[in-house]
């Protein structure tokens, strides 16, 4: 016993020590960012800070979770909320800048020059209440179709570009005896996503892009018969065995990031998969011998109704402002430049939404074409489900995808998600 | 009569052995898994390789070498012991002083002093989050090692408090009037008498409370944050993992990388384990 004790004062004294010494050296300027980056991006995050920390001294101290809600409402309660903050969507942006947690960054950025740099479309989604509260560095693009080349130069398909000809495409697939498309739902706790992107690209060319605006606000009802028949039509081809690889069984567990697997197989499992595009990087990861262009392409999402073009949908990562110091104040000003862009978004693969990005920095022909497919949307919009409040947005609508392609329902899975909503919303004509 | 006692107990051998490979079963997977290069693992499940387990092209230190080499990994080592170290020692320690007195020193108030203390066992930790952050902002050690021991401390004094109750309980008092009488103080008796007979309880609780605080994500996450400087090892471990779940297969290297510790302690105080478990089990 004198040993342990002996030994606790020794460690006491040790540890005393080296935090005295470590808490002496983080006194000089440093800005604390917290977001749910991990893995590679945290890679790609910390390439992109390297120049910034060099030039200013200033030490950029990321903590990066991914049950980050959580962790920035326990800190924002108890009064030291972090000075920069990646947060995961616009609903998310909404409930902090009403709540008055986020600094009004039109005073942090110097407007004209950021009124150049970035398309007013950027400028509106971070605005809320008169005042712009996020920064956008990077986007996803989601309405695409990814398919593989070769297997369709050997079945003489050719790309639709309507609703029609994709249907007729996938016909003749399964007339062939072969299964058009593959869908993926499973992503742990976060499960039923993909599904959702489903939901929202065909909800943009059935409805418009109005009645999606007022969807995503709870303005018309989940019970709405303009989002039931999106349902339907996501329901036709992720419930049915012919349509997709494995049935629903399969598509309910398989992992979204090995979703496009079958694609590559020889002879293919499946030949069609809709999602995000950052999938280009699990399908290199998984299959290093592809090559992109050659192996691998996409098409956009085709239209369904013919008036309403094809719109976008898309996913953007957005930083807020917490804590207004001269260290945030640099630091968001570095994250807004076209330099500190270009590292992230070439390390990643994304896409750059500064109008000052050389394109020559995109890795490869697909990366690029994704960018002109963005430039050129005439209608965009950010994920539904991300702008939506979360317990509807990453909770029930989840849930419903999955209860729904797991052979509930569709109004009792509307239902469900309807009364949820009627509970969570606060705004919104059709809140009860 | 002994032809079935034997058959009855290869009978029962076999069973067990059963029931150990159930047990075992998806820790093996994960420890094949983890030896898998990453394109396997994504198209194929780990039973494959028992197609030919032989065939050692197969496996690969890829994904050790990934968790090991990735940056920060010694101070996310460091500073795992700096926590789980005192982490375990000031809560066992306090334990043994408060679990004593409520159990060999007479005094008004001791029942409900020892059923307020047993009582905090129910209450759930994550209600305490935002009140004891607000103090430890105010007090300025927020974000450091000491506000994190005195957290674990009082996370797992309630255990802690009654299990070494329950041993000192069982401890004859005869031997204690008896050391008494012969004219020893009250901290003698204390230090010479009950700690040295209570080792096989110190000894388990202390793998309790290590294992704890070692595989503790939570609490280390919302008091001290995830800043590499300070993070342990649990918070490094899992941001190897990006937004979407990609890179999960290093995960399973990271398992058996943060699994190393707990069992070197688990095997090494093991004998005592056994009997600790029992201790205040059965009144002396």
């Amino acid at each position: 016993m004198k040993k342990i004790l002996a030994l606790s004062t020794g460690f006491i004294l040790l540890t005393c020590l080296l935090l005295s010494g470590s808490v002496l050296a983080q006194d000089d300027g440093k800005v604390s960012v917290m977001g749910v980056w991990g893995g590679q991006e945290l890679e790609a995050f910390n390439k992109m800070i390297e120049p910034f920390e060099v030039a200013t001294g200033i030490d950029v101290q990321f903590e990066g979770t991914r049950d980050l809600p959580t962790l920035l409402t326990t800190r924002l309660q108890a009064g030291n909320p972090p000075d920069v903050v990646q947060l995961t969507g616009l609903g998310m942006m909404k409930g902090h800048a009403q709540e008055g947690d986020l600094v009004d960054l039109t005073k942090v950025f110097d407007m004209d020059t950021f009124k150049k740099d970035y398309d007013q479309k950027w400028i509106d989604l971070a605005t809320y209440n008169d005042g712009m509260y996020g920064l956008y560095i990077s986007a996803d693009v989601k309405s695409l179709v990814w398919y593989n080349p070769q297997a369709f130069a050997e079945n003489g398909y050719k790309i639709p570009t309507t609703w029609d000809e994709l249907k007729a495409l996938t016909d003749k697939m399964i007339a062939n005896g072969q299964t058009p498309w593959s869908i993926g739902l499973e992503s742990g706790a976060a499960s039923g996503w993909p599904g959702t992107d489903w939901i929202e690209d065909i909800l943009l060319r059935t409805a418009g892009p109005e009645v999606y605006d007022k969807w995503v606000a709870h303005d018309i009802p989940w019970t709405d018969d303009r989002i039931k028949e999106a349902f339907q039509i996501f329901g036709n081809i992720a419930r049915d065995s012919k349509q997709v690889w494995g049935g629903p069984i399969t598509v309910l567990s398989t992992n979204f990031g090995e979703a496009a697997n079958p694609l590559f197989d020889n002879p293919p499992k499946a030949y069609l998969h809709r999602q995000a595009s950052f999938i280009t990087s699990f399908i290199k990861d998984n299959n290093p011998d592809l090559e992109a262009g050659k192996d691998f392409d996409f098409f956009p999402f085709p239209p369904i109704k013919k008036e309403l073009g094809t719109p976008v949908l898309g996913g953007a990562d957005m930083i807020s402002m917490m804590n207004d110091n001269e260290e945030a104040r640099k630091f968001m000003n570095y994250l807004a430049s076209p330099g500190a862009q270009t590292i992230w978004i070439a390390e990643l693969g994304k896409i750059g939404v500064n109008n000052r990005i050389n394109p020559n920095v995109y890795p490869d022909s697909i990366t690029r074409k994704i960018a002109g497919v963005l430039s050129n949307a005439s209608v965009f919009r950010f994920d539904g489900s991300d702008s939506m409040p979360a317990a509807i947005g990453s909770g029930a609508f989840w849930q419903g995808i999955l209860d729904y392609v797991g052979g509930t329902s569709l109004d009792s899975v509307l239902n469900n998600i309807e009364q949820t909503a009627d509970e969570t919303y606060t705004t919104g004509a059709a809140t009860d | 009569m002994n032809l079935r006692k034997t058959s009855s107990r290869i009978f029962l051998n076999i069973i067990i052995l059963l029931f150990m490979l159930i047990w075992v079963l998806p820790t093996l997977g994960l420890l094949i898994t983890s030896f898998r290069p990453e394109e396997a693992v994504s198209n194929s499940g780990w039973w494959t390789v028992l197609n030919n387990p032989l065939k050692f092209t197969q496996f690969t230190l890829e994904n050790y070498k990934q968790v090991l080499g990735s940056a920060g990994m010694d101070t996310a080592f460091r500073n795992s012991f700096f926590i789980a170290i005192m982490g375990t020692l000031l809560p066992v320690m306090a334990a043994a002083f408060a679990a004593f007195s409520l159990a060999k020193i007479e005094f008004k108030g001791r029942g409900l002093a020892y059923a307020l203390i047993v009582g905090l066992l129910v209450v759930p930790l994550q209600l305490t989050f935002i009140p004891i952050l607000k103090i430890f902002n105010i007090l300025g050690i927020a974000g450091t090692f000491p506000g994190l021991w005195l957290v674990h401390t009082g996370y797992g004094l309630p255990f802690a408090v009654f299990m070494l109750h329950n041993f000192f309980v069982s401890l004859p008092d005869d031997l204690f009037e008896a050391a008494y009488i012969d004219g020893a103080s009250m901290w003698t008796v204390f230090y010479r008498l009950a700690l040295p007979l209570s080792i096989p309880a110190l000894a388990s609780l202390i793998i309790f409370q290590f294992l704890w605080v070692w595989n503790d994500l939570l609490v280390a996450l919302i008091y001290l944050g995830g800043n590499r400087s300070v993070a342990p090892l649990t918070v490094r471990l899992s941001s190897l993992v990006g937004s979407y779940g990609q890179d999960w297969h290093l995960l399973t290297a990271a398992a058996f990388v943060s699994m190393i510790v707990p069992l070197i302690i688990f095997f090494s105080l093991q004998r005592y384990f056994v009997r600790g478990i029992l201790a205040g089990s059965v009144k002396g």
